[in-house]
């Protein structure tokens, strides 16, 4: 199944889809989404182990919250993330594993500025999850 | 919506509050017809969004680089009652003080031509650009704090730009009224290893030469004589320090939505009665992001001068890189025009007050421009104008149709040495992206807001 996709959609910013199987790989695939806008994800590492726990009024707050989270992390511990691994995630909370190295020049991409509530959308196709994101550059 | 605007003039439309119900007072929209055509629906619908909000004073504006943004369009200004208003996170945005800052030299473009393969990779390495970089300066708490309330002023008392600096900037640098204790732990902890950084995105550091002086009394009046002198701009914001500050109040305001019982036709839009705690919070929080950004931007344009004496082995004062004029186009301030006041939201829009100078930044490929506000600015838009040429294409769309090399050699075709983080960088910022920065300036020009005194072209651009 595809991860996630971008969509054509705002004029200054960007806008995904992100997919999963469950609401883990939902929030892994969303954040994964993310760094690729951040960074190269793939040319990135995983030596840096971050713990992470968001808490959240509704799944999508959750969300919000979430990427919230992760663009925060590469300003204060100037890290680019590669791999989330959920450990556990529930409408009001997430706690996650986060992996990645030390910003570099080589491997940036765009700074993302924050995620918005522009079309923001969690939903559940049939057995699979969905969500729309769309994020300020 | 579109079909709804009616024709003032060449320059200048309305679209009426009959438009859509809710609109408290009419919206309007300073473009030339080619303009106008080309604005996304979308956008003007966000404009009648926000002329349903309380204490709206009529119009919304507005102005031609304007297109599809968070809330709000880029390139807008609305202005609120100062007792029955609101103030809002959402309609000033994530950069806080974003703005640019223009710095002359007594150089001329022959003498930085011959230099300019030296000049920007050298820049390049005195400038933290995009987001893979880390910062030169690292503040402590206490140094954050008094950047915050204290402003450039704390830059000038560390050796970074002089008292002149302080005079060259609006609100000289300072808001005051910054209050650090409504900026949360994580925002200020984003803060302090980004002070003198550029970031990414649309920011950028460019060499420019005049091309064209419109008025020369006022051009004199900057320092700007000639039409081979070479200035400086610098286009950048108040990095995540900022992002998180509005990330933060736009939770509050959307909570403050509830408890007040506001209705808003996009939840972008959270806000906060103009008394309320959530309110003056807000302002108080912004301030010191706005602090910091002038503060970011005065620290950079020393580290450009340090770089340019090493160039050209001789002292900045000696090569008068003196500031122009700094300014900003994402903020809300409380104004007072022709007697009254107005918690006045400028988002993608510049101050533009009689005889103050407008900075408007073109594209990497385009000119930018010099312009002076004027007395029909107070009258029409809140003594407001453009900010830039504003973005016509998605950066989605831009990396399918640009390649940054491409664009990066098309540059130098026109003789612009330019240098990125990335390619990607280049595609997404590619002139292309943008209107044509020449109709969004004679607009401005036309209307009346604010008029060209000086135009710009790029010799040597950096992106983040």
């Amino acid at each position: 199944m595809e991860k996630y996709k971008f969509i054509d959609d705002l004029t200054s910013d960007v806008m995904f889809e992100a997919y999963g199987s469950d609401l883990k790989e939902l929030f892994e695939n969303s954040a994964l989404a993310l760094f690729s806008i951040i960074c190269e994800i793939k040319k990135v590492g995983e030596e840096k182990i971050i713990d992470v726990e968001v808490n959240g009024d509704s799944l999508e707050e959750l969300m919000v919250n979430w990427l919230q989270e992760l663009i925060a992390l590469v300003d204060t511990d100037e890290l680019f993330f590669s791999r989330f691994e959920i450990i556990e995630v529930n409408e009001n909370n997430l706690k996650a594993k986060i992996y990645g190295e030390p910003i570099s020049p080589e491997k940036a991409g765009v700074v993302v500025k924050g995620v918005t509530y522009y079309k923001l959308k969690l939903e559940k196709i049939k057995d699979n999850y969905k969500a729309t994101i769309s994020l300020d550059i | 919506m579109k079909e709804k605007i009616q024709k003032i003039n060449d320059y200048e439309w309305l679209l009426p509050k009959t438009a859509r119900e809710g609109m408290k007072v009419d919206a309007k929209i300073i473009a030339n017809k080619k303009i106008l055509d080309n604005i996304e629906d979308d956008a003007i619908q966000q404009l009648t969004n926000v002329a349903c909000l309380p204490g709206i004073v009529e119009p919304v504006i507005g102005l031609p680089d304007m297109h599809f943004g968070y809330g709000l369009p880029m390139g807008a200004v609305s202005a609120f009652d100062s007792e029955e208003g609101i103030i809002s996170a959402g309609l000033c945005g994530f950069d806080i003080n974003c703005g640019i800052n223009s710095i002359r030299t007594n150089l001329t473009v022959n003498e930085v031509r011959e230099k300019l393969k030296e000049l920007v990779p050298a820049l390049f390495n005195a400038i933290p650009c995009g987001v893979g970089s880390k910062g030169k300066l690292r503040l402590d708490y206490n140094e954050l704090d008094d950047v915050m309330t204290h402003g450039v002023n704390w830059a000038v008392e560390n050796g970074y730009g002089t008292k002149e600096d302080i005079k060259k900037t609006e609100e000289n640098g300072c808001m005051s009224g910054a209050d650090p204790s409504k900026v949360s732990d994580l925002a200020k902890k984003r803060g302090l290893p980004q002070l003198g950084t550029l970031g990414a995105g649309n920011h950028f550091l460019e060499i420019q030469k005049v091309s064209d002086i419109y008025d020369s009394n006022y051009a004199k009046k900057l320092g700007i004589i000639d039409e081979d002198q070479v200035l400086i701009m610098l286009h950048c914001g108040s990095r995540g320090f900022g992002h998180q500050i509005a990330t933060d109040y736009l939770k509050i305001q959307e909570k403050a939505v509830k408890k007040y019982n506001i209705w808003l036709p996009d939840r972008q839009l959270a806000c906060a009665p103009v008394n309320s705690k959530e309110g003056q919070d807000y302002y108080s929080a912004m301030k010191c992001a706005v602090n910091y950004s002038f503060t970011n931007r005065l620290v950079m344009t020393q580290w450009i001068r340090e770089t340019f004496e090493k160039v050209f082995k001789k002292s900045w004062e000696d090569m008068d890189m003196q500031t122009v004029y700094g300014i900003c186009h994402n903020i809300v301030k409380l104004e007072k025009i022709k007697g009254r006041e107005y918690y006045i939201h400028r988002k993608g829009a510049t101050r533009a007050f009689p005889d103050m100078p407008v900075l408007i930044a073109g594209t990497m490929g385009t000119a930018s421009y010099i312009c002076k506000g004027t007395e029909l600015a107070l009258d029409k838009t809140f003594g407001s104008s453009c900010h830039g040429s504003g973005r016509a294409m998605s950066r989605h769309a831009a990396l399918k149709q640009f390649r940054g090399e491409k664009v990066s050699d098309e540059l130098k075709e026109k003789g612009i040495v330019s240098k990125a983080s990335n390619w990607k960088s280049f595609a997404e910022e590619a002139p292309g992206c943008y209107k044509d920065v020449e109709q969004v300036v004679d607009s401005v020009h036309n209307a009346g807001i604010s008029l060209k005194v000086v135009r710009m072209k790029p010799l040597g651009v950096l992106k983040g």
